[in-house]
């Protein structure tokens, strides 16, 4: 980035400007988020009960217990995230291709289109999901009377079911950062590619996705981070055996009580977020990216 | 610290510079701060904190001419969008009422309303909450609700129908009024599963293997499974029993006999086929049935679970003066029975059965509910039935250390 | 890596199509739109359901299974006051959130890209934080900070709640457009005698418009759905996604629907005007196309 270094004078006031910039959001952040959150953490050192009053006695040992008791949800929500994740990728990269490079004049009316149902309401959809992936409804009824599967297939309450739920609401939150930055790509650059290499494939390996790579970054940020952290999907969607950490964290901190364990829980869930973030970027190679 | 490491391994510690001095200053004191804050973070108990109310309710103040009402979804008729009662309430007594529907979840609404709220001593904004006869004690153990003033209830402690006044939950109706009542059993479609259901045991029938539907809800479900283990009423288990009954559960659910806990949702299930038979409620499949006429209810043989959904004041209402009326208008019999003929769950205000039936003469619309087992269980329905186990707080935590890993493996 | 290819500056730069004659692009025209289209049909899949039972001709109470058709519930969709109270509450708090999280974290954006400055790095980690953490935790320590500030609950304490947890979603999505940004097209029209202000808006903004449009979208998305965090802040007032999961236990009723289907329908129409008013001037009016 061509920054004006022969001009120190300029330097400096770009310098200024960007702080300038940062103050109001993450002045915003640091009052509403920050300073909250780090209260949340001492509660999760407290010990107590409703009756007894909380203390804050550095119980470390919480942590301890969350890691072996919840181990299997942690692992599942990671697993379930880097599936939806690779899988919204796949699906999303053709369409946020096709409508950036060849959408021309419809290309914000078909972005829109990609975003719209996403102001309906979460439950809506996802109560009309129930409707449609109902045992014997007009999907799998209509498989079942055919005979490809057995009557007591179903995909409600099954973890296929919760991945298929966690794809369909993150499509967009891939599909628009990988739309933005394929957007601003240069088409004779992609023409010279094609005239270049071999093959379209090539071309598209050597040029179109390491250009793309920020939107890449972005979009498996912007749904693998939210992913994670879903409980609605597991609790519509899902069964006993699909239950994911936010699941757990709300049980334990809205029904249970239990404000200690669910904090706990909580900045785990955090750590391991920030950790893949952080290994993401270095294998990326994008310290650039992450700036 | 570092001095003393560097002295001991025979270093002179480096004298501070100004600055240093200046920063590490500030951070002395930032840390002092940070710890007489952290200090503060620690929250007290409720049984440390003197209780706002003693024996004796605290005095009435004015009449403030405005109410805010927390309740359960569907409990109140509906004319066009509209409330009848709500508008009937709003001309006799001249009180600017907010209705709302907020409550979903007994512990959910605990969780985002009351609990961070009371805990700080600041009001929730709520004048009247509609809690579950089990909350109400919680929340009278923890003393964040008020004693009512009987003397100013004069239709509720008339009209209140002597089924309902020896409150296990709530001992002379110190704290709380029913709005209405039902009852947890088995809710089945009798083409799914080909037989009529009776018993407990048939929730835990592998024949019925993915389409089974129990409560994520943990007293409820926990009873039912005690029922089965034969262990009744609830007051007598132990902790034992209550492993026993969770274990019957993981094997449930291991059996791939369980198709998931539900909450509220299971009547989307139930009504779709996609559960034979499931833990439900007595006045859902009632309206359920009416959509899709398979359905039927029953209360297993091995017992089912009677539940109130009461009236309470919050500590630090507002309004609790309006909030009283509030509970005395709803008494009247002719209030009651407008409600209980939409709503279709029992009536705890004495004889609205009676006059429903008057009504059903000439209006057959109001049959069903006017008849019914279900709006109206007989007594020996009742005698069949059970309530739920007072919890101390550490029982509460037991039972949840216990119930929540079943449900969410 | 990516930046360096970026820099070409050639005549083809200002086409944003492929030059007429190359057929090859052309050939394979057919795969790319079938694949939008099937991706867009499964994201209104839903929404159809929706639709459907928005006439849905209720015997009883539950809106769970088809009874036949009707028209009514379009004639009584205003019938329930409290729902389209949530409404109105909820398309408000999603304007201004939208328009809020937007300007305060395209700026953040901004600055985190194009300048360099001490803590950069460790605010890009920081922007993750808002959306690693669970809701319920976001929740729950809000409504202990408003507690602590004495701040009464409702619409205000909603709006501070949405703004803080879009606010990174905007800055990631922003980022995937700024990134790499070229400053030549600013140093040219510096060099022409503007000012940094006025090089900002007739330059730098159209070139990331794009960007901050799906920011946008995505804001206003996350916030009219936003269930959990509402759900502690929201003290005695309404918005939708609370009224709609309160209502949902039987079945939602028939005019959130009809809501439902009225906002979806408006957003296609506006969504193919957006497509004729391109179409009445002439073709794509965008900036030249600068990576």
């Amino acid at each position: 980035m061509a920054v004006a270094a022969e001009r120190p004078g300029f330097g400096l006031r770009r310098g200024l400007v960007a702080y300038l910039l940062l103050v109001p959001g993450i002045a915003w952040l640091l009052v509403f988020y920050a300073w909250p959150t780090i209260q949340m953490f001492f509660i999760s050192l407290q010990e107590g009960s409703l009756e007894r009053g909380y203390q804050l006695t550095w119980h470390w040992a919480t942590y301890g217990d969350v890691f072996s008791k919840y181990s299997t949800q942690l692992i599942r929500s990671v697993g379930y995230g880097l599936i939806v994740t690779v899988a919204c990728l796949l699906i999303s990269y053709p369409l946020a291709y096709f409508i950036a490079i060849y959408g021309g004049r419809w290309k914000n009316a078909l972005l829109f289109m990609v975003i719209l149902p996403f102001f309906v309401s979460f439950l809506i959809r996802t109560l009309s999901w129930k409707f449609i992936l109902a045992d014997n409804g007009l999907f799998l009824g209509t498989i079942k009377q055919i005979g490809l599967l057995p009557d007591d297939f179903r995909l409600l309450a099954t973890p296929i079911a919760v991945i298929s739920g966690l794809i369909y609401n993150f499509l967009p939150f891939m599909a628009l950062p990988l739309y933005a930055s394929l957007e601003k790509l240069d088409r004779s650059l992609l023409e010279a590619a094609q005239d270049l290499y071999s093959s379209r494939a090539v071309a598209f390996l050597k040029v179109t996705l390491p250009l793309s790579l920020p939107g890449v970054f972005a979009g498996s940020l912007l749904t693998f981070i939210p992913a994670m952290g879903d409980f609605i999907n597991p609790a519509l969607l899902g069964g006993p055996n699909t239950t994911l950490i936010a699941n757990v964290i709300q049980r334990r901190m809205l029904i249970s009580n239990d404000y200690p364990e669910g904090a706990a829980i909580s900045f785990i869930l955090m750590a391991a977020i920030l950790v893949g973030v952080a290994v993401y970027a270095k294998l990326l190679g994008t310290e650039e990216l992450t700036g | 610290m570092g001095d003393e490491m560097i002295r001991r391994f025979g270093g002179t510690p480096r004298r501070l510079s100004r600055r240093e001095a200046l920063v590490q200053m500030g951070r002395g004191s930032t840390y002092l701060g940070v710890m007489s804050l952290l200090a503060a973070c620690g929250v007290r108990g409720t049984q440390t904190q003197p209780s706002p109310t003693a024996a004796s309710p605290s005095p009435l103040p004015e009449k403030a001419g405005e109410l805010r009402v927390a309740n359960w979804p569907l409990y109140i008729d509906l004319e066009g969008g509209k409330s009848p009662t709500l508008n009937a309430f709003k001309k006799q007594t001249d009180i600017d009422i907010t209705y709302k529907e907020d409550i979903n979840d007994n512990d959910e609404f605990f969780g985002t309303d009351l609990r961070q709220q009371l805990a700080a001593g600041q009001p929730t904004g709520w004048d009247i909450v509609t809690m579950t006869d089990w909350m109400i004690a919680k929340l009278a153990r923890l003393g964040w609700i008020q004693p009512l003033h009987h003397e100013v209830l004069p239709n509720a402690t008339a009209n209140l129908d002597p089924k309902f006044q020896d409150a296990y939950f709530d001992p002379g109706r110190q704290y709380s009024f029913p709005w209405a009542a039902g009852i947890t059993g088995i809710g089945y479609n009798k083409k799914l599963t080909g037989r009529p259901i009776t018993s407990l045991n048939d929730l835990f029938d592998p024949a019925f293997k993915g389409k089974v539907g129990m409560f994520s809800e943990m007293r409820d479900t926990i009873n039912f499974a005690l029922f089965q283990l034969g262990i009744k009423p609830p007051e007598n288990a132990t902790m034992d029993d209550i492993e026993r009954a969770v274990d019957l559960l993981i094997k449930q659910r291991d059996d791939g006999i369980v198709r998931a806990y539900y909450g509220n949702d299971y009547t989307d299930q139930l009504a779709e086929g996609n559960l034979a038979l499931t833990m439900a409620w007595s006045g859902d499949v009632n309206f359920l049935k009416l959509d899709v006429p398979e359905l039927e209810f029953v209360v297993p043989e091995e017992g089912g679970n009677r539940w109130t959904d009461n009236m309470a004041i919050p500590i630090q209402a507002e309004h609790p003066t309006d909030a009283h009326e509030w509970i005395d208008f709803v008494y009247q019999p002719d209030i009651a029975t407008r409600i209980t003929e939409w709503v279709w769950y029992e009536s705890p205000v004495a004889g609205v059965q009676e006059l429903i039936q008057e009504h059903a003469k000439e209006d057959r619309s109001l049959r069903p509910v006017a008849n019914s087992e279900l709006v109206w269980p007989s007594e020996d329905v009742l005698a069949n039935t059970y309530g739920y186990k007072i919890l101390s707080e550490e029982e509460e935590q037991a039972w949840h250390d216990l119930f929540d890993p079943l449900i969410q493996g | 890596m990516s930046t360096r290819a970026g820099e070409v500056v050639g005549e083809r730069q200002l086409l944003r199509e492929p030059p007429p004659g190359r057929r090859r692009s052309k050939g394979r025209g057919w795969i790319l739109p079938l694949y939008t289209g099937l991706v867009i049909a499964y994201l209104f899949l839903p929404i159809a359901v929706m639709i459907l039972f928005g006439f849905n001709d209720l015997k009883g109470r539950f809106n769970f299974t088809w009874q036949g058709f009707t028209l009514r519930h379009y004639r009584d969709v205003l019938q329930f006051q409290e729902l389209t109270l949530a409404l109105r509450n909820s398309l408000l708090i999603a304007a201004v959130t939208t328009l809020v999280a937007t300007v305060l974290g395209t700026l953040v954006a901004l600055a985190l890209t194009r300048y360099r400055f001490r803590g950069r790095g460790g605010t890009n980690m920081f922007i993750f934080l808002p959306m690693a953490t669970p809701e319920v935790v976001l929740g729950a320590s809000l409504l202990a900070f408003f507690l602590t500030l004495g701040l009464p609950r409702g619409l205000l304490t909603i709006l501070i709640a949405h703004i803080m947890f879009t606010i990174s979603f905007v800055v990631v999505t922003v980022k995937a457009r700024t990134h790499g940004f070229n400053r030549e097209w600013e140093e040219a029209a510096k060099d022409l005698g503007a000012t940094p202000w006025v090089t900002f808006w007739t330059v730098t903004f159209p070139l990331i418009f794009p960007g901050i449009m799906a920011a946008a979208a995505l804001a206003a998305a996350l916030s009219i759905d936003d269930y959990v965090v509402t759900a502690f802040n929201a003290g005695q007032t309404s918005t939708f996604p609370l009224w709609v999961f309160g209502a949902s236990r039987f079945g939602v009723p028939p005019q959130v629907n009809v809501m439902g289907t009225i906002i979806f329908v408006a957003g296609v129409a506006l969504a193919l005007a957006t497509v004729a008013i391109q179409r009445r001037q002439g073709g794509a009016a965008q900036p030249p196309a600068v990576s």
